[in-house]
């Protein structure tokens, strides 16, 4: 059922993603064009060419924050929740592709912006500036032997626990605000504050109580061995890593067992 | 299992009201019943409890013995009183889409019925009006071969022309080991085809009783016997 959901949910959301992706594209190419003749007399033109394809990429990044909202939201919580909780799917199964989806769309986001970005600025000058970085980082990376790769596989790691760990957080502060009567933006918004101060509190006592520690662990590091310094941040990233998940756990299960027990569709 | 639906002591207080007030109820196989009250009585409220999507406050509702959950979504084919199709799709997306989530669902029966009414498949339900959007929403809940059917005011928002085949579609495609309740005021329409009835005011039972009985016990139509209980 998971897959079906999926399904549903990209078809759904693509409507709204596919356009803005393609538009910003053809707006790289154009400002491409541009550059190339860099006329004097297509001077005006050039300038909003190129402010459009900036206010693109601001919409883009806007545009996944609000369909990320507002698919959970109208799809569960309004009307549509009618449809989507009279589905023999398990309430977990509506979260994880919601998740899932936003997820995808957060990730292509950045890559098409980037694509994009890359599809207007190349020419062979940044081509061979590209090289003389790769000429560098490669040798530097390979040096870190297989830790190099441990770190970026926990740097990937990392960008994906905590865009899933900040989407359902979102989730869950849509469902809490849902639970009140009256006010549930304002109780919604609340809820995400809330969250994000009892974050704060956490992190603040993990400091005073621990910091101690971390400072004499760091300064330690500075005499240490390269591999011991290598394996200092591997040990980090995990933490890292474990740290929010820990917190995204928390909201997931928050939400879905408000979902589950405490549904209230008006 | 005899009972399709059963409710014991049910109880479901919303800040400031009580709508449902420990109801006790079983509602068996093979019946179209009506669940009538005047507004806010706390049908609708009975219905929604029955599909999960609001949880009771205290006390128990089951579904072919089960709690809501999703073996008893596989078997219930609810009509609420307000549109839930997603305004982007064509009813065609709309029919793959029920083909997707329900086994039971009988396709060839929905664009049959679809024809019979003259919606266009291709239409998106954007452009329809809710006249037509209500029918498509009740021929895609009629097209599940489902063991319940919970219809929360089916006929309100169309004429009273398809009013009449709609009813005619309600009976004529249920099996008879299938349960109907219809909630609904305007019970003069659906009178016809109503084997028992539920009368519910302020969120407590009134009367549970067959469409025979009140016609040869009390010599009175539904309705008018709807008229004198609920006379304000």
């Amino acid at each position: 059922m998971l897959g079906k959901l999926l399904k549903y949910e990209i078809k759904a959301t693509s409507r709204t993603f596919l356009p803005m992706y393609a538009l910003l594209i053809v707006f790289a190419l154009l400002n491409k064009f541009f550059m190339a003749v860099n006329a004097d007399y297509l001077r005006i033109p050039q300038i909003i060419a190129m402010s459009v394809f900036v206010v693109i990429i601001v919409g883009i990044c806007v545009m996944t924050l609000i369909v990320t909202i507002q698919r959970f939201n109208k799809n569960l919580l309004t009307d549509e929740g009618y449809l989507s909780f009279t589905l023999p799917v398990k309430a977990h199964a509506h979260i994880d592709s919601k998740m899932i989806v936003s997820l995808m769309w957060s990730l292509l986001s950045v890559i098409v912006s980037f694509i994009a970005i890359f599809v207007m600025a190349v020419n062979e000058k940044t081509i061979q500036g590209i090289h003389e970085f790769l000429a560098q980082a490669v040798p530097a990376f390979n040096s870190l032997g297989a830790s190099g790769y441990v770190i970026l596989l926990e740097g990937i790691v990392l960008v994906i626990i905590a865009t899933l760990g900040s989407i359902v957080t979102i989730y869950a502060a849509i469902t809490i605000g849902n639970m009140s009567s009256k006010h549930k933006l304002l109780a919604g918004l609340g809820a995400y504050l809330g969250f994000g101060i009892i974050e704060q509190i956490v992190a603040s006592v993990i400091i005073t109580s621990f910091g101690g520690t971390f400072q004499r662990y760091f300064e330690s590091l500075n005499r240490a061995t390269m591999s011991a310094q290598i394996g200092a941040v591997q040990l980090v990233m995990l933490w890292m890593i474990l740290y929010t998940l820990f917190f995204g756990a928390l909201y997931y299960i928050l939400t879905n067992w408000m979902l589950q027990r405490k549904l209230n569709l008006e | 299992m005899e009972n399709i639906l059963e409710c014991q002591n049910l109880v479901k207080f919303f800040p400031g009201c009580l709508a449902l007030n420990s109801v006790n109820l079983t509602v068996p196989r093979g019946k179209i019943v009506g669940l009538l009250g005047p507004n806010g009585s706390g049908k609708s409220t009975l219905i929604k409890l029955a599909n999960g999507l609001i949880t009771p406050t205290s006390g128990k509702i089951l579904i072919n013995g089960m709690e809501p959950g999703i073996e008893t979504k596989k078997i219930v084919s609810y009509l609420p009183e307000r549109t839930y199709l997603n305004d982007w799709m064509t009813v065609n997306n709309m029919i793959e889409f029920f083909c997707d989530f329900y086994e039971n669902f009988n396709k060839q029966k929905a664009y049959e019925m679809l024809k019979k009414l003259g919606v266009d498949p291709a239409q998106r339900l954007k452009t329809m009006s809710k006249g037509t959007k209500e029918k498509v929403q009740l021929i895609l809940v009629m097209s599940r071969e489902a063991e319940l059917y919970l219809l929360d005011e089916p006929i309100g928002g169309v004429d009273p022309a398809a009013r009449d085949y709609i009813l005619d579609t309600i009976i004529g495609n249920y099996n008879e080991n299938a349960s109907i309740i219809i909630s609904t005021h305007l019970i003069s329409d659906v009178e016809k085809i109503l084997d028992g009835i539920i009368f519910i005011n302020k969120g407590s039972i009134v009367l549970t009783s067959t469409v025979d009985d009140i016609r040869e016990h009390e010599n009175k139509s539904v309705d008018t016997l709807f008229r004198e209980v609920f006379k304000c």
